[in-house]
């Protein structure tokens, strides 16, 4: 499978480069990265699978390789090459109609039993150092190269831009290192129009009340609920695993939506641009990432006290309390400093979407091309992440 | 004939995982007030025996009674109750390592007291005043408002059994004690055992490596093998046969003085 995928990427590579400087066929949707001709896709599917099999089965793939698996015949040492040929043929007729030969013997494939071969974990190390010089460094190298330069035709990479604009940049840096504090402490009158009287210190003190109210809301959720996301405290009866899926579940699918997008959602929903959006799009993050760390730091408990414990006639709560909570307080507070951290400096952005604070002026005066003001900004963005970091850096240094 | 104090009853333990039989059809009785050492291999299922009784570990099969209560059949809350009375030290200590030795023994009521009063750390000030008496019984009265891993092993086996006398148990489950502990201290640790037995009363099963240990301490030993009981009876009846039965052919009996 995952050598498919390895030559899939090559030959998608392969085919892309060539659409580029040599195909000559003006295909409809050009600027398309995914423009092949038609036929070109199932072409390309059937192609390097046949590659990949074929590969497979002559040597040691790239996938097998990754896998830490090796071909052998089943009295053991390598195939010979008639049973390399014969599982070659085999696996067309137990890997290829969805792989029903592989899933319906995983412990060895329908292609292994007719070939009577075996997979095999490699034989560790000693082989491996040459192994890096010869086909294999070289096809990683190769795959390297591929990689930086697909990615550059794809991704438009211009460099030659940088210069020619050069100017441009130039005069917004020599701005921005000119910062205009004049509305530092008194509200700029701009925004008496927007009706949002605040200074740039105004704003400063709400994204750190942001950041600090989004942290510590969100640790006290987490808290209890790491306790039912982690197995070693629900126990094995159906609700407990019950409970635990849910909230494992919650944790990563809430932890994998960024806190941009949760800001995205809460200022469509109590409006743009209020603090509120970015403090709730702040806490509900904090609250999935910080719990799936308090539970994994929960389950990697020593068991012994807990047992101790409940031998004592501890109740569960007993447990959590004197044989839970002791063992994870360093770590439970390390991960709130670090997460401070994370939040201060979202909350500094988090007005890009809405979420409100300092960035409302940030992105304000951008607009504007204010950049003198801009890198007033900005420069209290620095102190205050930079303040943050060391404060929460030295704690952190205390606690553990 | 008085009912003996506890009973086990062709009890049996199957781990899940792997389908380890770790106690196979097991049963004997015990009396109130005897020290019963119980001896085998490493995994010949000292531990789970011991944990079985107060049910850290469910059973799979058989019975479990206790002052002729089943303890096999009580709820988890009945349960909770009735492990008051059974203490319980162990090999590895157990202790709240970055708690003080006070909390530590303090734990030993946690079943006495409700759950919302100790939850805020709070303890009855009989039970503190019983902590101390009993810190003070093995000997680190001076140790009390220190940290548990600034103690060393002997003295950390102390404060678990400070912990279990605060249960005023009947029944002491000790899982090898003195496993982690050197010869020395060793003997330290046993003589409080001895005394819990002999002056307080209670009933007393441990498990031990070294059989010189259990013949010293021992009133009766049974031996356990492959899950097995193979043998039961006085320390004198365990001669050199006996010995390499328990233990296997290749085993040499080491002193432990």
């Amino acid at each position: 499978m995952l050598d498919w995928m390895i030559w899939g990427y090559v030959a998608y590579g392969v085919m892309y480069l060539l659409n580029k400087y040599w195909w000559t066929v003006p295909l409809e949707r050009f600027y398309s990265t995914l423009s092949l001709p038609s036929w070109g896709w199932p072409l390309t599917i059937l192609g390097t699978l046949e590659m990949a099999v074929l590969c497979r089965n002559l040597g040691r793939s790239l996938g097998l390789r990754a896998f830490g698996l090796e071909v052998w015949g089943a009295e053991g040492g390598p195939p010979r090459v008639g049973q390399r040929l014969i599982r070659l043929l085999a696996w067309h007729f137990s890997g290829l109609p969805f792989g029903v030969g592989v899933l319906v013997s995983p412990q060895r494939a329908w292609h292994d039993l007719v070939a009577g071969t075996v997979l095999q974990p490699s034989p560790p190390q000693a082989a491996r150092r040459r192994a890096w010089l010869s086909q294999w460094g070289l096809m990683a190298l190769l795959l390297l190269g591929l990689t930086i330069w697909l990615g550059w035709l794809i991704v438009h990479i211009d460099i030659g831009v940088l210069f020619r604009r050069g100017e441009e940049g130039l005069r917004i840096w020599r701005e921005m290192l000119r910062p205009d504090f004049r509305y530092f402490a008194v509200p700029d009158p701009v925004f008496e129009l927007r009706n949002l009287p605040y200074s740039i210190l105004d704003m400063a003190v709400v994204t750190l009340f942001m950041a600090l109210l989004a942290t510590v809301l969100g640790a006290l959720v987490a808290f209890p609920l790491s306790f039912l996301g982690a197995r070693n405290i629900m126990g094995f009866s159906p609700v407990g695993w019950g409970v635990y899926f849910l909230m494992r579940g919650f944790f990563n699918v809430f932890r994998s939506i960024d806190t941009m997008l949760w800001a995205v959602i809460f200022a469509v929903w109590v409006l743009w641009g209020r603090p509120l959006a970015g403090v709730l799009a702040l806490t509900v993050h904090t609250v999935a990432a910080l719990g799936k760390l308090y539970s994994e730091q929960v389950e990697g408990i020593d068991p012994g006290p807990v047992e101790a414990v409940v031998a004592a006639g501890g109740s569960r709560l007993e447990v959590i309390r004197y044989a839970v909570l002791p063992q994870i307080a360093p770590a439970y507070w390390a991960f709130t400093m670090y997460r401070w951290d994370i939040n201060v400096r979202m909350s500094t952005v988090i007005a890009l979407v809405g979420g409100g604070g300092i960035g409302d002026l940030l992105f304000y005066y951008k607009n504007e091309g204010d950049w003198a003001k801009v890198g007033a900004v900005v420069m209290v963005i620095v102190a205050i992440v930079w303040a943050m970091d060391y404060i929460s850096g030295r704690l952190r240094e205390r606690i553990t | 004939m008085a009912e003996p104090y506890l009973v086990v009853e062709n009890l049996t333990k199957v781990y899940e995982r792997g389908q380890v039989v770790a106690l196979k059809d097991l049963s004997f009785t015990v009396e109130k007030g005897e020290f019963l050492v119980v001896i085998g291999l490493s995994g010949s299922g000292k531990s789970t025996l011991l944990r079985c009784i107060n049910r850290l570990i469910e059973p799979t099969a058989g019975r479990i009674f206790l002052s002729g209560v089943e303890l096999t059949k009580l709820s988890p809350r009945a349960m909770r109750h009735m492990r008051r009375k059974i203490g319980m030290i162990f090999q590895q200590f157990n202790l709240i390592k970055r708690a003080t030795v006070m909390t530590n023994v303090l734990t030993g009521r946690l079943g006495y007291n409700p759950t919302l009063l100790t939850l805020l750390g709070r303890f009855p000030k009989r039970d503190r005043e019983l902590a101390l008496k009993n810190l003070e019984r093995v000997g680190l009265s001076e140790k009390a408002y220190v940290r548990a891993d600034e103690l060393s092993g002997g003295q950390q086996q102390r404060v678990g059994i400070a912990r279990a006398l605060m249960q005023e148990p009947e029944l002491l489950l000790a899982d090898e004690p003195v496993s982690a502990l050197d010869p020395a201290t060793s003997h330290s640790v046993m003589q409080y055992l001895e005394q819990m037995n002999k002056e307080d009363g209670v009933t007393v099963l441990a498990s031990l490596h070294f059989l010189s240990l259990a013949r010293r301490y021992g009133t009766r030993i049974i031996a356990l093998k492959d899950g097995q009981l193979v043998f039961d009876g006085p320390p004198e009846a365990i001669d050199e046969v006996k010995f390499k039965e328990i233990y296997g052919e290749e085993a040499e009996e080491v002193e432990v003085r």
